[in-house]
């Protein structure tokens, strides 16, 4: 451990200094204009992100913005356990539902916005195209996660007559655990490129609006500071699910 | 090697195997179909699906050049973003300082919305066609640097032992181990990376573009021509699922020589 | 801690382990000696096996030799030179319980890798002689995922011995096989060697397989590892698979199995 340790200490200085001189290039690269004008400097979109006056414009944004984000990832995260579980215990259903989600997943959501905007309404496009990203990430996880009990699990509960839902009830959704909540790590930055780009398609409100518009107008500092919220965010529900992964894996594996 | 299995079958076991692989998709195109027939939408809302195959069939030239273009900005995009990644991945094996340093920033830009960057750089580099190019490259960047970093770290079991006792050189370690064992790992990167390739190249010009598939879309819909929207939608879904399934193919035909 | 043997510069000895200890400092901070002073001497074409419980530390003196550890006490040499040169010279070969092959290379170039890290032209003859040696023939082409755990150790056995080595060493080589396929493997091993005569060290826990294979038995226990009794076996070369079944051998077998378990011989 005194090694392993030192190796993890050495991890963690090189892995914050990294951080460190990524902040430092985004200043320097500003303030030198090496990237032109429309690099802006960290401390410059910092201050502007934080200006009381702009508080009202971000907070709506990202009320607006979250709250699709928030609903298609629960939405995907309860059709795709709900389909991997039907396909788990209906195997014949199963390769059709895979190559369903492989379609799903390979057709650019760009393609599907005419579509929802059609079906449902340009304020939830960003929540559909978010459900499904999730949707693929959820479905591929569980599928591969309620394979994961060993042989030797499943032929002890057939020696004691075990039913099938009390397997799958007992056995393989315990041993599917570890790999859905991996594939809900993975879905949160699915959810987010969801609802952004499904603001792109004509809302009228969210972060995803901010960009396009900031982006048209030259408004840099607020370009900038919309995608670092959303970055941020995306990164600060990754590292939470990261560490419910962690607890996750030391109980259940 | 499953196209010679299906044509063994008889006609039948070919439409069994058909409906058990497509039923999902099926079901989908059927339910629009039904929704557009009962409720009887207006053609401008949701086109039919014959005007639409319509449009691109009168269309051939604009679809062709259009889609070319996307095509080849996502492929070669893909191409390069990968060819980068791994680049930068071996650099970082190379040394422990650069490899603590690089990894988890490579961490860190997997696990936030990359899209979101497409506006950014739209700004940064200006309104261009090399413009959607450089965002395919980085885009397509961020998988091929993390994946084949770990992939350069999965050596087989016992390996490493083996070729220190062989007496094997840097160079010659990383020529006949490290490199090979990084393959399956690259492979998952250029799948995970395909799909992605095609999405930004598409929003890039959604976005900016002044031709391709995005802008052809795009001016379809300020135009209300909701079928050349539709057979845009159609043709970047063709090209997407083309580029997908290319990539697990190749995926599955290594995997099967390296695992 | 200095050695009390007198430094000599050159020994008529294929492998000297000369007063060796090995020390692990543990999670905790702990000390563990893993080696305590073992002090061997194997002679040039002499086949020797280390024979101990698990966690006796004999795998670790065959890590020392192979350079994959160094010393803490004590040193080691092969052919009069330190381990680490040999193994940058490519001179020895080495097989591990855990086969180590490359999945993706096929039989013939798993057993061709040697050359290609020593950086010499590979000798498509001398793969195809051990090939037949090791009894396959015909696979030369299959890949690692084709073969049984038999036939991956035989492909690991010719890996080590292509480039003619100095020295073989084998950590456990059968010891994830059944027991039928290992016995085998031991006849087939006996058989190899025959032909090669390198010197070798075995890493083993099996009584049986130590004794129809190696000229000399080491009996190591455990924590701290060291040397508690050392038999040299008395049976003819080429050894037939029914010198198993002799009285000589059923003798030295309950020998050897009571100096590994000195606790029931005291209590019997």
């Amino acid at each position: 451990m005194m090694k392993i340790d030192r190796e993890k200490a050495t991890d963690l200085v090189l892995g914050v200094l990294g951080i460190g001189l990524f902040l430092v290039l985004w200043e320097v690269i500003g303030a030198y204009r090496l990237a032109g004008l429309t690099w802006p400097k960290l401390s410059d979109v910092l201050a502007f992100l934080f200006e009381p006056s702009r508080q009202g414009l971000f907070l709506r944004a990202m009320g607006a913005s979250f709250s699709m984000v928030a609903a298609g990832y629960v939405l995907g995260l309860v059709i795709g356990i709900a389909m991997a579980a039907l396909v788990h215990v209906i195997n014949p259903l199963r390769p059709g539902m895979d190559r369903f989600a492989s379609v799903v997943n390979a057709i650019p959501p760009i393609a599907l916005a005419p579509i929802f905007i059609v079906l449902l309404s340009r304020e939830v496009t960003g929540m559909a195209i978010a459900t499904l990203n999730v949707f693929f990430v959820i479905y591929v996880a569980t599928t591969s996660g309620l394979q994961s009990s060993t042989r030797g699990h499943r032929d002890l509960f057939a020696v004691i007559g075990a039913s099938k839902i009390r397997r799958f009830m007992s056995l393989d959704m315990p041993a599917a655990f570890p790999a859905l909540v991996s594939g809900m790590k993975y879905a949160i930055p699915a959810a987010f490129i969801g609802a952004i780009l499904g603001e792109w398609f004509g809302s009228s409100r969210g972060l995803g609006l901010l960009m396009v518009s900031a982006m048209q107008n030259f408004q840099i500092p607020l370009l900038w500071s919309a995608v670092l919220i959303a970055s941020t965010a995306s990164l600060l529900a990754f590292g939470a699910m990261s560490l419910l992964e962690r607890f996750v894996y030391g109980r259940f594996r | 090697m499953s196209q010679s299995a299906q044509i063994r079958r008889s006609s039948g076991g070919f439409f069994l195997t058909l409906v058990s692989r497509y039923w999902g998709v099926l079901a989908v195109l059927l339910a629009w179909q039904a929704w557009v027939s009962i409720s009887g939408v207006n053609a401008i809302v949701m086109p039919h699906p014959i005007d639409v195959l319509l449009n691109i069939v009168q269309n051939p030239g604009s679809y062709w050049q259009n889609g070319s273009q996307t095509l080849l900005l996502a492929a070669g995009g893909l191409v390069m973003g990968m060819a980068l990644g791994t680049l930068i991945a071996v650099v970082a094996w190379t040394s422990r300082v650069l490899s603590g340093i690089l990894i988890p920033l490579g961490l860190i830009f997997s696990s936030v919305p990359v899209v979101a960057l497409i506006p950014v750089l739209a700004r940064l580099l200006g309104y261009d066609v090399r413009t959607v190019l450089a965002i395919v490259v980085i885009i397509s960047f961020f998988p091929a640097f993390v994946f084949t970093s770990a992939g350069l770290r999965a050596l087989p079991p016992g390996s490493e032992d083996l070729f220190q006792v062989l007496g094997a050189s840097k160079w010659r370690r990383f020529v006949h181990l490290v490199m090979p064992s990084a393959v399956p790992n690259w492979m998952i990167a250029l799948r995970l990376a395909a799909p992605p390739a095609v999405l930004s190249a598409m929003v890039a010009e959604f976005l900016m573009g002044s031709s391709g598939l995005g802008y052809m879309f795009r001016a379809a819909a300020t135009d209300f021509d909701t079928a050349q929207a539709f057979g845009t939608s159609v043709v970047a879904t063709a090209i997407s699922v083309l580029c997908f399934t290319a990539a697990t193919l190749a995926e599955t035909r290594v995997n099967q020589k390296w695992k | 801690m200095s050695a009390p043997h007198p430094q000599v510069s050159s020994t008529p000895w294929a492998i000297d382990i000369d007063h060796v200890g090995k020390v692990f400092t543990l999670d905790n901070g702990e000390s563990l000696v893993a080696v305590d002073t073992v002090d061997l001497k194997i002679e040039k074409g002499e086949f020797v096996a280390l024979l101990g419980p698990s966690g006796c530390g004999k795998s670790t003196i065959l890590r020392l030799v192979a350079a994959l550890e160094d010393p803490t006490t004590g040193r080691i040499a092969i052919e009069n030179r330190d381990p680490l040169s040999l193994s940058r010279q490519h001179r020895l070969g080495v097989a591990f319980q855990d086969h180590a092959l490359l999945p993706w290379l096929s039989v013939k170039n798993n057993i061709a890798l040697p050359y290609k890290v020593a950086g010499r032209p590979v000798d498509h003859e001398r793969i195809a002689d051990l090939l037949g040696l090791v009894g396959l023939k015909g696979f030369e082409n299959a890949r690692p995922s084709q073969l049984s755990g038999g036939m991956r150790q035989r492909v690991s056995i010719a890996r080590a011995l292509i480039l003619n080595p100095d020295v073989l060493l084998l950590d456990e080589p059968f010891g994830a096989l059944d027991a039928v396929t290992r016995r085998h493997m031991n006849v087939e091993l006996q058989r190899i060697w025959g032909e090669e005569r390198i010197t070798s060290l075995l890493v083993t826990h099996s009584v049986e397989e130590a004794l129809f294979l190696a000229d000399r038995v080491i009996v190591m226990s455990g924590r701290p590892g060291r040397v508690v009794k050392s038999i040299a076996v008395p049976f003819e070369r080429p050894r037939r698979p029914e010198v198993q079944r002799t009285a000589e051998f059923h003798s030295l077998a309950d020998e050897l199995t009571l100096a590994l378990e000195p606790e029931e011989a005291a209590a019997s």
